[in-house]
Order: structure tokens, then C-alpha cells, then sequence
């Protein structure tokens, strides 16, 4: 995302740009007393410059009111990345994020407790540490959020069964009518229970596509993101195996977004495969005992996804 | 009257056993024609049914009225013979992935510049991109933004069947009542998409989802034509026989759109070719290309 496009006013635009600050990346490795040096403006300022750059950035990506649903084989981390979105969502706004809650549909009983608390303790040490970076000429500054209020915001929701999942798509709405702070809603994993034992395939569309329009509803409505786990399953055509999303074509059309995750030799791919306003693109990602991290092993400024 | 009906019915019954001329049965045909038109009439004054057109009528209509939109792609235009035409409804049918969606926003943002026409998107998946629209307006316009333009596009999000049919009704009341107001006359109305709104209901034990996908048919089609406005609706595939591709909403819904566009992408390419499933008027068959950059 360019400069440009920066909620900023148009002189402080306007100094970026004649200093040399065109592209978000030159702005993120920069320190605020660079950037108030070079713009010749207060501390203060440089440092309001700063935060709108990193909101900005990561409110990319998590834009509300989308499905977003990803696919891929077993073992890639689609549970991991479950967990880290759930954690991440509660980053509060003066650190860049959304401030809110979480609700988690756990249809295949992966939600593990334990790694929840690991990936929350590690991402209050690298918020804290990114404040400390942001804020070295001021004071030091504690971060408000320990990592038990942080798993106090995750809403749990386990379902054994399709009518227990039906059930509770059709009484989302009510409940984030009452918990008004929900940013996102993150099932594990959303064909599960279809997948077997259902054999009126004419009805299981019926009910899937119906689920997926609530969905859409309660993205629209509340303005939060709806992100479905999928599995992939080997399909047989002419001779050859291919890979596709399981529950086939008419569940692939329900969502508004699509990305793929994939192993790309030894390295962990997440792919754009549809979405309406952005390109196809690919970015490698790693799963570490902190989280879900970019694979670039030499950065110094940590960055969270 | 009855009596008279079936005496004249009888006589001529009477002819045509014993005589076998065709000249009985003709008359009785026209008495018989000639009391239906009377009757026919009465039902026009005391119903108020639309009035019958001739020919002449609808084709003066088709010339003065229903305009032919171009939709910003050469090769789809040449394919179209000109473009989208109003008064017809148009499905465009793919895979998922495949383009419907950029497709649509760019007829959007087509209508709303070169034809000064207002645009009603109706939104099932949130997949209405403003900023989309914005790249598109700067790609035709050449970087002069138009926020006259954007506001032409008016996006509605509906995510059952009922709601719809709601949207369509008052957007039928109010274009009515508003008559022809110059520039902001709607041109074109886009569903994306209407399989998201049928599948839910199409199937099961009962009749309703036939007749509500078929009311909704009807209901688009009357609105393109009382309007003169071009529908554009999407639609998805499912798995057919073979492993092959067909699209959803099976036998019924084929034969009501008037126009059937095929859309598919090349794998990982942006060209995207576009052919005819049916015309009214146009030979199927024939295929177009075309890419929708970023």
C-alpha cells in the first residue's frame, strides 16, 4: 500500500513523499526521531505517522464483513491459523489492531487450550517489545492485556453433530447482538460433519448454502470477518487425481474470499484463489512455538500477520 | 347465449358428420372467434389487463426503447453484436473463480460512464468491491475521478430469496413512479447471484423453490422490460454427468433467461473466454476472449 493512501493530511503526505517515504515498507523500518529529523517535525507527530502507517497495514488484513475460507491437506496449520486470527483480533488499537472478540466453532475437537496460551503470552512479549520500539524516546509502556484475559475473550463453541453446527449458525445472529464487541467468527472446520453420514447429497447442498447466506448476513450485518476452515479431498478425473476443496463446487461459490494453503517443497504456502478486489498472490508463512510467523528468518522488527 | 352456442355448435356438428366440408366448421370458428373478442374485450375494461401490441407496435418499441448497452469489451461486444440489451435478461454462468463477478463490476462501471446510466447491484456474497469499482472508473474514464459516476451505482445486499423479491418490488414502484428523469435513468440491474438465493430452496419435498425460482424469472424479466433496463444475473456450476461441469439450477431455469453466456479462465491466466449457451437471436457456439486486468 502506497503512502498516498494514507489517512494522512496532505502537508504531512505531502513531507513524506519530498523525503523520500513513497512505499509503506520504508516507513516500518524507520524510528520515529528518523522520521521527525527528516520531515523536520515534532516527535509527537512522527510518531502519530508511525501508528497510522502499522493500523493501516494491518487492517488489511483483516478487512470486515468478508467470508474468508481456507483450504488445505491436513497438517498445514489451518488449526494454527485458526488460533493465531482468534489471538490477533484482540490486539488493542493503540497497537494496531482491532481491539476485539473472538468466537470459535470447533467442529473436529483441534482447538488445543494450551497452545492458545502459548500463542497469546507470545504475542503480549512482541507487542510489548513493538511498543518499547515505537516509544524508546518516551516512556516505557505497559500493555494493558495479560494472557488470560486474552483467552477470557475467546468464545468457545464445540459441535458434535450438523444440526448442533445448523443450531448454532442460526443463533450466531443473537449472540453477537448481545456481545456487540465479536470481530470474528472462525469455524474448525465447517464441513466436517457433512462429510459423512449424510446421505441426501441434494439436502446437504440445500443446508450448506443456506448456512453459508446466514454467514454472509452476520458478516454484513455486524461488519466482522467470517473465516471457514476447509479440508481438501483428492477428486478423479480423466485419469488424474486432482486436488479440490471438499463439498465441491457449489460450496466453493459461497465464499466471497478463497486462499489456499499448501506445502511448497518444505515451506508452508498460503495462496489468494479468489477474491474480489485483490490479486492473486502467494506468501510463505512458518508455524512456530510463537505462532503463526512470516518464514523470512532474518527481520528485526517482529512482524505479526 | 350458451344455447345458442351449443345450437349453433350442434348445427354445424351436423354438417360436418354428414357432409365433411370444412366450409361448417369455419363458420361456426368465426361466430365462435367473434364472441370470444367480445368477450375478451369486456374482460380489458373490467380488469384493465395490459392492452395486446401488434407487431408494429413492439418493433417501434424494440427501436425507440430498448437499447443496446455496450459492456466496455470489444471481444464481448462483437461476440453480443453490440452488447447487453435492454429489456432482456442475461445470465452469465461459470466456475467458481472464473470472472462473473469482475465481469459484472466492470459492466458497472461501463453503464454508469459511457451510458450515463444508473446501476443497481444486488449483493449476495459481499462481494461488491468499491475499490474495484474505483480501478474500473479510473481504467475507462483515463484517472479523472467521477464521484457523479459512483454514486450512479447503487449496491443493495440481500441474502434470501424474499428480501429480494422485496428489493424488486419497491424498485419497481419507485422507477415507475419516477418516470424518465434524463441522466439518472436506471440502465441496468445486476444480480450476483441468484443460484446463491435459489439453492437453498430449489428441491426437497415441496414445489416452492420451483415456483419461487421461476416468480423470480418472470419477476426480472417484467422488470427488464416495463423498465427498459438490462438484468444481469450469475450463476454457478455444479457437477454434472462425467465429471463434467453444468450449471446449477437445473432444467427449469434454462429456459428463462433470455440470453446464456459461458464464462471460463484459462488456468492460471487473466484471459477469460466468454461463449453463447443460447441467444435470441444470435447463433451458440461462438466464443470471445478477454482479460480483466488488475
Amino acid at each position: 500500500m502506497e503512502v498516498c493512501r494514507l489517512p494522512l493530511s496532505a502537508t504531512q503526505r505531502g513531507k513524506l513523499i519530498s523525503a523520500g517515504y513513497t512505499s509503506l515498507s520504508s516507513l516500518s523500518s524507520a524510528s520515529a526521531s528518523d522520521l521527525a529529523r527528516d520531515l523536520k517535525i515534532s516527535d509527537g507527530e512522527a510518531l502519530e505517522i508511525l501508528n497510522v502507517a502499522s493500523r493501516s497495514s494491518r487492517s488489511d488484513n483483516a478487512e470486515g464483513s468478508h467470508a474468508i475460507i481456507n483450504g488445505g491437506v491436513p497438517g498445514i496449520g489451518k488449526t494454527q491459523l485458526g488460533i493465531q486470527l482468534a489471538v490477533n483480533v484482540q490486539i488493542p488499537p493503540h497497537c494496531g489492531g482491532l481491539g476485539g472478540r473472538a468466537i470459535y466453532i470447533d467442529t473436529e475437537g483441534s482447538f488445543m487450550v494450551e497452545r492458545a496460551l502459548q500463542v497469546a503470552e507470545a504475542c503480549i512479549e512482541d507487542m510489548s517489545e513493538y511498543s518499547r520500539f515505537l516509544r524508546k524516546d518516551l516512556q516505557t509502556f505497559q500493555v494493558g492485556l495479560q494472557s488470560k484475559d486474552i483467552l477470557e475473550n475467546i468464545y468457545y463453541f464445540r459441535v458434535c453433530s450438523y444440526t448442533e453446527q445448523i443450531a448454532l449458525v442460526n443463533y450466531l445472529d443473537k449472540f453477537i447482538t448481545e456481545h456487540r464487541d465479536v470481530k470474528i467468527v472462525i469455524i474448525d472446520s465447517i464441513t466436517f460433519h457433512f462429510r459423512q453420514d449424510f446421505d441426501d447429497l441434494a439436502l446437504r447442498t440445500r443446508v450448506l448454502s443456506g448456512m453459508a447466506l446466514k454467514l454472509m448476513k452476520v458478516a454484513k450485518n455486524f461488519s466482522l470477518a467470517v473465516v471457514l476452515l476447509n479440508q481438501v479431498t483428492t477428486k478423479h478425473t480423466e485419469g488424474s487425481f486432482q486436488l479440490g476443496l471438499a463439498l465441491g463446487d457449489s460450496w466453493s461459490h459461497s465464499c466471497t474470499n478463497r486462499v489456499i494453503l499448501y506445502w511448497n517443497g518444505n515451506e508452508r504456502c498460503a495462496y489468494i484463489d479468489k477474491s474480489p478486489s485483490l490479486r492473486s498472490a502467494s506468501a510463505p508463512y512458518s508455524v512456530t512455538s510463537r505462532g503463526i510467523r512470516n518464514s523470512t528468518s532474518n527481520y528485526k522488527r517482529v512482524k505479526m500477520m | 347465449m350458451a344455447e345458442s352456442e351449443n345450437g349453433a355448435i350442434e348445427i354445424t356438428g351436423g354438417s360436418v358428420r354428414h357432409f365433411g366440408l370444412q366450409f361448417p366448421i369455419f363458420l361456426c370458428f368465426q361466430r365462435h372467434f367473434h364472441r370470444t373478442r367480445a368477450h375478451l374485450r369486456e374482460i380489458e375494461r373490467d380488469r384493465q389487463h395490459q392492452p395486446w401490441l401488434n407487431g408494429l407496435q413492439l418493433l417501434e418499441d424494440a427501436q425507440q426503447n430498448k437499447h443496446v448497452l455496450s459492456t466496455g469489451f470489444k471481444g464481448i461486444d462483437k461476440l453480443l453484436e453490440g452488447g447487453l440489451r435492454e429489456g432482456q435478461l442475461t445470465e452469465l454462468v461459470g466456475p467458481s473463480s472464473s470472472g462473473k463477478t469482475q465481469l459484472c463490476l466492470r459492466v458497472a462501471a461501463n453503464v454508469a460512464i459511457q451510458h450515463k446510466g444508473r446501476v443497481i447491484f444486488l449483493d449476495t456474497g459481499n462481494s461488491f468491491s468499491p475499490r474495484r469499482i474505483e480501478h474500473f472508473v479510473r481504467q475507462i474514464s483515463g484517472s479523472v475521478f467521477n464521484e457523479k459516476v459512483m454514486s450512479n451505482i447503487l449496491c443493495h445486499s440481500t441474502f434470501d430469496i424474499f428480501s429480494m423479491f422485496d428489493v424488486l418490488h419497491q424498485l419497481e414502484n419507485s422507477l415507475k413512479s419516477q418516470g424518465h428523469k434524463g441522466d439518472c435513468k436506471a440502465r441496468t440491474l445486476i444480480v450476483d447471484s441468484i443460484s446463491s438465493l435459489i439453492t437453498p430452496i430449489l428441491g426437497g419435498s415441496g414445489p416452492q423453490g420451483h415456483a419461487l425460482m421461476t416468480s423470480a424469472g418472470f419477476l426480472l424479466k417484467k422488470l427488464a422490460h416495463e423498465l427498459n433496463i438490462a438484468v444481469l444475473v450469475t450463476n454457478h456450476m455444479v457437477a454434472g454427468e462425467g465429471g463434467n461441469l453444468k450449471p446449477a439450477l437445473g432444467e427449469s431455469w434454462k429456459s428463462i433467461p433470455h440470453v446464456r453466456l459461458l464464462l471460463s479462465r484459462d488456468q492460471g491466466n487473466k484471459t477469460c473466454s466468454i461463449s453463447i449457451l443460447k441467444h435470441p437471436s444470435l447463433a451458440s457456439g461462438e466464443v470471445a476472449r478477454f482479460v480483466i486486468d488488475d
